[in-house]
């Protein structure tokens, strides 16, 4: 756990070194609050839904792919991975280090949300349920969208290609929970888009928590998936030995 | 302290490493010499557990790359060829975070100050590692590899970019590190291996075809010795009296001389020593010595050979020799 620590402090810096982190942090939270302000001026409801209606694909497409493509296209790219690897630590451990980091920004940078709740909070008597609850579910949405770059950045050294695959990847995860896009796949193979949208679609298990049910279904669902890509990355890298 | 049994490795179809087998004891100086490509690198990334051998096994201090790849990695200081540095650290930031990732504790300041001192980087503490001088870069990274005090050290290609002065700074840093640690080192500047190596490792097309010291080395390729001569004489005087000795195979005569005198190669078999008689007959004729020496095959040619079909070349052409004088060339 030493370890982890140690990769973390290094990794979590690094992303105040290189002034990406910086530009995709005020994008994410421009972005958001913008989409949302649209939303909230046209229906003036003092709720959050249409943030968080919209935060999975923000999300998917956009902001964690641009965090977590660096963790490891960069090392492969400056041969960093080879001293690394070669550091008396636990291939898992530095993994969990790196995601970690990327974690910790993720949250930086979705703190920075918090003018909307405020401004809900003087402008009218926002329900707090829902809010906590889609915040809940943004973190562990993250989490897994996170992951999925994790893994996806430990097979390319270049980092614009771990992006648009780990854009794509998380794309197809919040589409295939979309109603119609299932509906569609299960014209072609019978059955295929039912199976994504209630197994792996993330949109389903989302909108419950965010809607304030959480269900440990669904929490189970998130933590899982993160738990299973980080191995996987473990994994990967341990096999690129042979 | 390093062993290697018949280790292979491929990459997909292409085999890196073929049947190597070699054991390096403590204490050695052991320098990797082949051309690009031969699996020089291939072969130290095995032993610093970065690459799994396809087959065969490998320890280092008794442990199994495999089997304990922890314990192999805190022996072991490595260089790679590729300077692993974080751009945006500084220097001193750097090897804070190697410090702590090797896990010196209460140790660190201590080998802190001698690395930096070792490795000349004061001026530089406070620097990003970007804007460092590929020398500098080297050096970091250089400290990064010593900062555990490790008993192994891989140094891939460790005085490349560096100036003059600077290689000769390392070389004497790693001879004073030699009486404690194993080092295996490879570069592509032979000089270099003989002058730091006890023993000298070549590897071609991903075997292993020459292991010894330098001077072995040598001899397994020659199979004359040679003598270099120039004296203050009449050309056809000399050949004369060099052809009244039966030990003489062949001389070759240089194109001009220096300063009114002829120089001349002068081959006899390898265990032969014609000095004493080259000696008596230049006091007897009274002729003045401008130069006579003993010369080696340089490295570079037997280089050469053990990196062509060796078996065949050894047999077929007559080895033709360079002095070393000549050829100390990079």
């Amino acid at each position: 756990m030493k370890d982890t620590a140690i990769i973390f402090r290094r990794e979590f810096r690094a992303y105040f070194y290189s002034p990406i982190a910086y530009v995709f942090s005020v994008i994410f939270i421009v972005l958001n609050t913008s989409l949302y302000m649209f939303h909230f001026f046209f229906f003036g409801n003092a709720d959050m839904r249409s943030f968080f209606s919209t935060l999975p694909l923000v999300l998917g497409l956009i902001f964690i792919p641009a965090i977590s493509m660096r963790l490891w296209s960069e090392e492969h790219k400056l041969g960093t991975v080879e001293l690394l690897l070669t550091l008396p630590m636990k291939t898992e451990h530095v993994v969990l280090g790196k995601y970690l980091a990327g974690f910790a920004f993720y949250l930086v940078a979705l703190a920075g949300t918090w003018t909307i709740p405020i401004l809900l909070v003087i402008l009218g008597k926002p329900d707090f349920g829902p809010i906590l609850g889609g915040y809940f579910g943004a973190v562990l949405l993250g989490a897994f969208f996170l992951a999925v770059g994790i893994f996806i950045s430990g097979f390319f050294s270049d980092q614009i290609v771990s992006l648009i695959i780990t854009s794509l990847a998380c794309g197809f995860l919040v589409f295939i929970g979309w109603q119609y896009v299932p509906m569609v796949i299960d014209g072609w193979i019978p059955g295929l888009g039912e199976f994504f949208y209630k197994y792996i679609g993330v949109t389903r298990h989302f909108n419950d928590i965010e809607r304030g049910v959480i269900d440990i279904k669904s929490i189970v669902y998130f933590l899982s998936f993160t738990a299973l890509f980080l191995y996987l990355n473990a994994k990967a890298l341990e096999r690129r030995k042979y | 302290m390093i062993e290697l049994q018949k280790v292979c490795k491929n990459y997909g179809l292409t085999q890196a490493l073929i049947d190597v087998t070699c054991s390096i004891k403590k204490g050695e100086i052991v320098g990797f010499v082949g051309p690009n490509g031969a699996g020089k690198s291939t072969a130290m990334r095995i032993i610093t557990t970065y690459t799994a051998p396809t087959s065969g096994t490998v320890k280092v201090g008794g442990f199994d790359v495999l089997k304990n790849p922890l314990e192999v990695r805190q022996l072991i200081g490595y260089l790679p060829e590729t300077v692993p540095l974080y751009a945006d650290m500084l220097v001193s930031e750097y090897l804070e975070f190697i410090g702590q990732a090797r896990h010196l504790n209460g140790k660190y300041k201590q080998r802190y100050d001698w690395v930096v001192e070792a490795c000349g980087l004061q001026s530089v503490l406070k620097r990003k590692i970007g804007v460092l001088s590929k020398g500098f870069k080297q050096r970091t990274c250089l400290a990064q590899a010593l900062i555990h005090d490790p008993d192994v050290l891989i140094l891939d290609e460790p005085t490349s970019g560096l100036d003059p002065l600077q290689i000769i700074g390392i070389r004497n840093l790693i001879k004073d590190l030699a009486h404690e640690k194993t080092i295996i080192l490879s570069t592509h500047i032979l000089p270099e291996v003989s002058t730091i190596s006890d023993r000298i490792l070549v590897v071609n097309n991903g075997r292993l075809v020459a292991d010894g010291s330098f001077e072995d080395l040598v001899q397994e390729v020659t199979d004359r010795r040679s003598v270099y001569l120039a004296v203050k004489s009449p050309k056809k005087e000399l050949q004369s009296a060099l052809g009244s000795l039966p030990e003489i195979q062949e001389v070759v005569f240089d194109e001009k001389g220096e300063r009114g005198a002829i120089g001349c190669h002068i081959y006899t078999s390898l265990k032969t020593d014609v000095t004493a008689k080259l000696n008596e007959l230049i006091r007897n004729r009274g002729w003045d010595i401008l130069e006579f020496q003993q010369e080696k095959l340089s490295l570079e040619e037997s280089f050469i050979r053990f990196t062509q079909s060796s078996a065949s070349i050894k047999k077929s052409s007559p080895p033709e020799l360079h002095a070393e004088k000549e050829g100390g060339a990079q």
